[in-house]
């Protein structure tokens, strides 16, 4: 059968992915925190059809010089998170908490096992616990009194309640940030959330203002960093591009259909 | 039989390989850093009693496009392009080196740097690059790359090492069968040159789809020709048989 009609449905099925990966970060171009995700592409490995070398004919000096080798398509390799910072929305609300560099706040998950995630939008629950807006304990916990009437959080992470007939603020906790070697090797498990892999390294826990962990900005949120205009731009270049592969199934059609209906 | 239906055949066969190696470019039309391959047709002259008028054609993948593609920004520091002829070189799966126009590269756990292939980027010396915990990354214009260390205050820049960068003559690079642009067996092995590198962009894929295009239509239309020969010499030979027909 034709190989072209293989090596375009490749090209379709690429284009489709790029699509899926693209309308992913339009649907997220609000949500804080959220990180863009890039559509990569491989071409798939060549088949040698003709070797090049081989011997044209019985005389010895006649071989071809170049073979052939068709190519098979092309294939995703995945779509590779870009964590760069997005802009800082002001909120003026107290418990939000952006982060201005490379680290990540920890919460524990139903388990008890560690999540990662920029998304500083924090509440308290019932309890007066700090939790994230999905309702995760903020690790470590921190309590905040009920009877405050005023949360500051410092640059460096650590968190300061003023109660009423006193006039000096205590200290209740220490926000603690993640780092990690390889940001784009984080899993993504949605809800804002990430969780470590071999590929993004183990957790760093340090202070906020400390290494690379980045400083904390109270009553700001850390917008999506997707760039509309570049992705509606992709968009159009994975439409045309499914087009052409789609014109090349047809041609690849035409072709056969032809041999078929004159032989 | 008539040997024009032979000839008209692998016409058509040949064809329609050529036309899978066009689709592959156009199905790589949006990979970044892919190179479009050439194709031609050769004459294959057969030699042997009677009349020379056997030429078979024969498709080639003669040589690879190694034109610059698009540049698109990115704004994403650890993706770079060169300029001009330079290249960037790479370690394939298989140990050797590979070249490449662009890479968007990740620090690895382990602290290697890696393309997004998961191939180490090489340094001048030819060997992988590690990079420590740092603040930040930033490559130079000319390849260097230098960090601000974890534990160090943001204004101490550390110089690291240099992306392995070369000018190889094109005439000297061939596509393997993985995709992999190396230097051809034989050709003299190539120094760290001189190269501007540009951080920040990624080089898209030189495949020109107006032309990839029109190739489609051509050879579409080169089938069907053979076809119609191959049809006429199965006139031919339905005329013969009635004629000599003993009804």
């Amino acid at each position: 059968m034709n190989r072209a009609l293989y090596v375009a449905k490749t090209g379709l099925e690429a284009q489709q992915f790029r699509l899926a990966a693209i309308s992913n970060n339009i649907a997220n171009a609000n949500t804080y925190a959220y990180k863009a995700g890039r559509a990569e592409f491989d071409d798939l490995m060549y088949q040698n059809v003709r070797q090049p070398g081989a011997q044209a004919s019985q005389n010895e000096s006649s071989t071809l010089p170049s073979g052939l080798q068709l190519g098979t398509g092309v294939k995703a390799i995945g779509v590779q998170k870009i964590h760069t910072q997005g802009n800082l929305v002001v909120t003026d609300n107290q418990l939000d908490l952006a982060i201005e560099g490379k680290g990540f706040f920890q919460a524990l998950d139903q388990n008890g096992d560690l999540m990662y995630t920029r998304d500083g939008s924090f509440q308290v629950n019932q309890d007066g616990d700090v939790v994230t807006s999905s309702g995760y304990l903020l690790e470590p916990n921190i309590n905040i009194p009920q009877n405050s009437t005023d949360i500051s959080i410092t640059r460096d992470g650590a968190v300061f309640v003023t109660e009423p007939g006193n006039t000096a603020q205590t200290q209740v906790g220490q926000i603690e940030l993640s780092t990690f070697m390889n940001p784009a090797g984080l899993q993504a498990m949605g809800h804002n959330f990430y969780t470590e892999t071999t590929a993004s390294g183990t957790a760093n826990v340090i202070n906020p203002q400390t290494a690379e962990a980045g400083s904390l900005t109270q009553g700001a949120l850390e917008a999506s960093n997707v760039n509309t205009v570049e992705e509606l731009i992709g968009m159009i270049e994975a439409q045309r591009t499914y087009e052409m592969n789609s014109k090349a199934i047809s041609a690849a059609d035409g072709m056969m259909q032809y041999l078929n209906n004159n032989i | 039989m008539d040997r024009m239906l032979y000839v008209a055949m692998s016409g058509a066969k040949e064809v329609m390989l050529s036309q899978a190696n066009n689709t592959n470019n156009l199905a790589n039309a949006n990979t970044d850093g892919f190179k479009q391959d050439f194709n031609i047709f050769r004459a294959q002259h057969v030699q042997g009693p009677g009349m020379a008028s056997r030429t078979y054609s024969m498709d080639e993948r003669p040589a690879t496009d190694f034109s610059a593609g698009a540049i698109k920004v990115t704004g994403n520091n650890m993706d770079i392009v060169t300029k001009e002829d330079g290249y960037i070189g790479v370690q394939t799966p298989a140990g050797d080196e590979a070249f490449v126009r662009s890479a968007s590269m990740q620090i690895l756990d382990d602290g290697s740097l890696v393309d997004v292939k998961g191939n180490p980027v090489l340094n001048e010396g030819g060997a992988p690059i590690n990079i420590p915990p740092s603040k930040t990354v930033t490559i130079g214009d000319d390849g260097t790359i230098s960090v601000v260390l974890a534990d160090s205050p943001s204004n101490q820049l550390v110089v690291l090492d240099q992306v392995r960068l070369v000018k190889p003559n094109i005439k000297e690079l061939e596509k393997g069968l993985d995709g992999f642009i190396r230097l051809k067996d034989g050709a003299d092995p190539v120094e760290q040159s001189a190269v501007q590198v540009v951080s920040g962009a990624l080089e898209s894929s030189n495949v020109n789809t107006a032309e990839a295009l029109v190739n489609m239509i051509e050879l579409s239309r080169k089938y069907e020709m053979q076809i119609k020969m191959m049809s006429t010499a199965k006139a031919h030979a339905q005329k013969s048989d009635s004629m000599l027909s003993l009804r």
